[in-house]
C-alpha cells in the first residue's frame, strides 16, 4: 500500500456538491448529480473501490436464515441480513440469489465484491454489500446467473424473468425481459442481452430452448430433450440436453448463435444436468452417472469421461496447467483428479462424511473451485474448509461458524 | 495487466475540473483548449503551456490508462481542441476510438509515440509487441517534449483563440527541459552506484521495460501470490516468486499487493527469504496530497525506491 493514498471524504464530498451546482448551473439537465461526466468505465463506480486483487468471500445462509459474509482476506465476517424460507443460493459472483419458495420470490443480495474480466486483465471491486429486494413470483424459482445478469424462472406459473448486470449495478431489480411459457420445471438463461428458455414438450418435461431477445421477443426454437444444468464459460453458455449440450455464443451481428456438442457415439454414462466449473475457464465439469465425471471442453467442443474409482456426489473443473479435477466423493472426501489422464492424483481426509449422508443437506453443498482454492461448505460439521487442490488436497485453512451453513456461495471472483 | 488504483472519489476531481470549466465558459472561451489522455502527459503538457491554454486531462489519477474510458459528454469536447496529446502505441485502449474520429474531424493529434524509439516488451503474454510505457526513461521524455515543443505552438498559435504568447511556451520547454535533464542526471548517478549484478527488478510491475533498457537492469517477471493463499500457502504457492528471488538475487521486489507485510512474512517462513516488497508508482500519478503528483515526482519516488531497495 506504500503509494496508495486515500482522498479524504470530506472533499469527496465538497467536489461531488460542486460537480452537481455546476451541471445545474450549465442547465443541462440530466447531467444533474451525473459524476460519470468523465470516466463511466474506470474509478468512477460509485461506492466502490478498485482493489488489487480480488476480493473472495464466501456468502453463507444458515438455518436460522441469517446472511453472512467471510471475507477469505481478513477472516472477517460481516451479517447481511435474515432471509427465512430459502432452499437454494445461486451466483454469478456478485450477487446472491436466495430462492424462497414459500415467498414465491427470490431475494437478491449484493456482496458489494466483484471482479470484472476486461478483455485480457481484470478489475477488482470493493463496495458496501446490502440486500436489494425480491423478485416476486410463485413457488419455487430456478436460478442461473452469469456475467450478463441473472434469469430466474417460476415452474409452477412458467415465468420467466431476466435481470440485467448493468440494471443490477444501479441496485435496480427492474426487470429486461419478462417472458411466460407454459409451466414446466425449466429455466431462463441469460445470453449477452439476450436469453435462453425452456419449453416443455408434449410430455411436460423440457424438450426445447428458445431464443428470447433483449426485448422479450420469442426467436428460434431448438431442441433440447430433458434440458437441465447450465453454466457460462469464456466461450459462452452451455446448457444440457439428453444427447449433449448447447453452446450458446453472440455472434458479429449481436445474435444468439447455437452449437450443438453430442456426446461421444459410445458415451457410455448418463447425460450432465448440472455443470460446475472455475469462472473463466472454457473446460467445465458435471456428475456422469456413480462415479464418472463428464469434461466438456467449450473451446474445442469435446466431451471427455472420466471415471473417480468411487461414487460421487458433486464435481468441478479447475481447468489450471494441470487439469485439476474436483469431486466431492460420496464418502465425504475430496478428490483431485487429472482431467487428462483420470488419474486420482489426492484425496482429502473425509470432512464432510454428516452431511454428504443427509439427503436434506447434501443438495445445498457446494463445491466450489477457483484458481488457487477449493472450498466446501460443512452444515451438520458447522465449518467452511479451504482444500489446496494442488497440495496433495491438503485442508489449507477452516472456518468454523456459528450455525450450520447451509448453502455457501464464493463471491468477489 | 496492472490493476488500476483508482477511487471513485478521486474521478470526480478532474471531472470537477472539466465541468467547471465547461460550463464557465466566460473563463475557458479566450484560451483555446488542449486535450491529454494520461495524466502523466497531462502533467507535462501543463507544464509546458502554462497559463496559455486550457489543459483537460481525460484520466484522473490513479486510473488504469489501458482501459480508461469516458462519456459520450467528454468525447464531444474532444471536438473543440485545437491539439489532442496521446501517448499511443496502444496504451489507451479505450481511448483510441474518440481519438480516431476526432482527428477524422480535422482536430491534430500528437501521438508520443511517434516522437521516440518505441522498444517491444522483452517477456511476458505480449513479449515481441510494442511497449507504450516509455515515460519510465526520462531521456524519452525529453525526446517527447522536444517534440511538443515544436507542435504546441504551431497549433495554438493559429487557433481562433484571443493571442496565444509562443514565446511564453517556448520558455516554459526550455525550463522544462532542463528539469528533465536534471532528472536524467540524478537517475544516471543513483542507478549507476547500484553494483550491475544487483541490477534486477523482480517485479510484477508491467511498465519498466524502458527503464531496464536505458539503465542496465534485469527484469525478473513474477507471479505475487494471492491473499487468499498467503493465509496458509504451500510451497507450490511460492515456488515461481522464490525462484524469481534466487534468479535476481536482490533483497527487494517490487510489487503491488495488497498484502505485502503478510507476504514478506510468509517468503522468510515458508521459504527462508529474507526480502522486502515495495510498491512503485507504474502508469497514473497519485492524487493531490500522494508522493507522486507530478510526472518529476513520480520518477524522483520510484528512483528512490529502487535505489533504497537493491542497496540494503
Ligand atoms: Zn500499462
Amino acid at each position: 500500500m506504500f503509494s496508495r493514498t486515500t482522498l479524504p471524504p470530506i472533499t469527496a464530498i465538497a467536489l461531488a456538491f460542486t460537480l452537481t451546482a455546476c451541471a445545474a448551473a450549465g442547465g443541462s439537465s440530466d447531467a444533474a448529480g451525473d459524476d460519470s461526466a468523465l470516466g463511466d468505465g474506470h474509478g468512477a463506480i460509485a461506492g466502490a473501490q478498485e482493489m488489487p486483487e480480488p476480493q473472495l468471500h464466501l456468502l453463507s445462509l444458515d438455518e436460522t436464515g441469517t446472511v453472512s459474509h467471510l471475507d477469505l482476506l481478513d477472516e472477517s465476517v460481516d451479517e447481511l441480513g435474515t432471509v427465512d424460507g430459502v432452499a437454494d443460493v445461486a451466483t454469478e459472483g456478485r450477487y446472491g440469489y436466495l430462492v424462497r419458495p414459500d415467498a414465491g420470490a427470490v431475494t437478491v443480495v449484493d456482496s458489494g465484491v466483484w471482479t470484472w474480466s476486461h478483455i485480457d486483465h481484470f478489475h477488482y471491486y470493493r463496495g458496501e454489500a446490502s440486500v436489494l429486494g425480491d423478485v416476486k413470483g410463485s413457488g419455487p424459482a430456478t436460478v442461473a446467473a452469469n456475467g450478463a445478469g441473472a434469469g430466474l424462472f417460476f415452474a409452477e406459473t412458467g415465468e420467466a424473468i431476466v435481470l440485467d448486470a448493468a440494471t443490477l449495478a444501479d441496485a435496480s431489480l427492474d426487470e429486461r425481459v419478462h417472458v411466460s411459457v407454459e409451466p414446466h420445471d425449466g429455466f431462463i438463461v441469460p445470453v449477452g442481452s439476450s436469453a435462453l428458455v425452456t419449453e416443455p414438450g408434449a410430455d411436460g418435461a423440457p424438450a426445447s430452448v428458445r431464443v428470447v431477445d433483449g426485448d422479450g421477443k420469442l426467436g428460434e426454437t431448438v431442441e433440447c430433450a430433458n434440458a437441465a444444468g447450465t453454466i457460462a464459460t469464456v466461450v459462452g453458455v452451455v446448457v444440457g440436453c439428453r444427447d449433449g449440450a448447447l453452446l450458446a455464443t453472440i455472434g458479429d451481428a449481436g445474435v444468439v448463435e447455437i452449437e450443438r456438442i453430442p456426446y461421444p457415439a459410445d458415451a457410455g454414462a448418463p447425460p450432465a444436468t448440472e455443470f460446475r466449473a472455475r469462472e473463466g475457464r472454457p473446460t467445465v465439469a458435471a456428475v456422469a452417472g456413480a462415479s464418472g465425471i463428464w469434461l466438456l471442453d467449450t473451446r474445442k467442443r469435446t466431451w471427455a469421461l472420466v471415471d473417480a474409482g468411487t461414487p460421487i456426489v458433486q464435481a468441478s473443473a479447475v481447468d489450471d496447467n494441470d487439469e485439476h479435477v474436483l469431486a466431492l466423493a460420496a464418502d465425504g472426501r475430496v478428490l483431485v483428479l487429472s482431467g487428462a489422464t483420470g488419474e486420482l492424483l489426492a484425496a482429502s481426509e473425509p470432512i464432510v462424511v454428516a452431511s454428504v449422508a443427509d439427503p436434506e443437506l447434501v443438495t445445498g453443498i457446494e463445491l466450489i473451485a477457483d484458481q488457487h482454492r477449493a472450498y466446501l461448505n460443512g452444515p451438520v460439521e458447522r465449518r467452511l474448509y479451504e482444500i489446496d487442490f494442488a497440495d496433495a488436497a491438503r485442508i489449507a485453512r477452516t472456518f468454523d461458524t456459528a450455525a450450520e451453513p447451509r448453502f455457501t456461495v464464493e463471491t468477489g471472483r | 495487466m496492472r490493476r488500476a488504483t483508482g477511487f471513485a472519489a478521486v474521478a470526480a476531481i478532474v471531472a470537477t475540473a472539466g465541468l467547471l470549466t465547461g460550463c464557465a465558459p466566460s473563463i475557458a472561451a479566450d484560451r483555446p483548449l488542449v486535450v491529454v489522455t494520461t495524466n502523466i502527459l497531462g502533467d507535462v503538457v501543463g507544464e509546458l503551456v502554462g497559463d496559455e491554454a486550457e489543459v483537460l486531462v481525460l484520466m484522473p489519477p490513479g486510473a488504469d490508462p489501458h482501459s480508461f474510458e469516458i462519456s459520450a459528454q467528454t468525447a464531444a469536447r474532444l471536438r473543440d481542441a485545437e491539439l489532442i496529446v496521446a501517448n499511443g502505441i496502444g496504451l489507451e485502449e479505450g481511448l483510441a476510438g474518440h481519438v480516431e474520429s476526432a482527428e477524422a474531424d480535422g482536430v491534430p493529434v500528437f501521438l508520443a509515440g511517434d516522437h521516440l524509439e518505441v522498444l517491444a516488451y522483452a517477456e511476458g503474454d505480449a513479449e515481441g509487441t510494442p511497449d507504450p510505457h516509455f515515460w519510465t526513461d526520462p531521456a524519452r521524455m525529453v525526446d517527447v517534449v522536444t517534440a511538443l515543443g515544436e507542435e504546441l505552438p504551431a497549433e495554438l498559435a493559429d487557433s481562433d483563440s484571443a493571442s496565444v504568447d509562443v514565446d511564453r511556451i517556448a520558455a516554459n520547454t526550455e525550463a522544462y527541459l532542463a528539469e528533465l535533464d536534471e532528472l536524467d542526471r540524478e537517475m544516471t548517478a543513483t542507478f549507476t552506484a547500484i553494483p550491475e549484478a544487483r541490477r534486477a527488478l523482480v517485479t510484477n510491475h508491467h511498465v519498466f521495460g524502458y527503464l531496464a533498457d536505458r539503465f542496465g537492469f534485469r527484469i525478473i517477471g513474477a507471479v505475487i501470490p494471492s491473499g487468499t493463499t498467503l493465509a496458509a500457502p504451500s510451497a507450490s504457492d511460492l515456488r515461481e516468486l522464490v525462484a524469481a528471488i534466487d534468479e535476481a538475487g536482490v533483497p527487494t521486489i517490487f510489487a503491488e499487493s495488497s498484502q505485502s507485510d503478510r507476504l514478506v512474512q510468509v517468503l522468510a517462513e515458508g521459504a527462508d527469504r529474507d526480502v522486502d516488497v515495495v510498491e512503485l508508482v507504474t502508469e497514473s500519478l497519485t492524487p493531490p496530497g500522494g508522493d507522486a503528483e507530478t510526472y518529476l515526482d513520480m520518477m524522483r519516488v520510484n528512483t528512490a525506491r529502487i535505489a533504497t531497495g537493491l542497496s540494503t
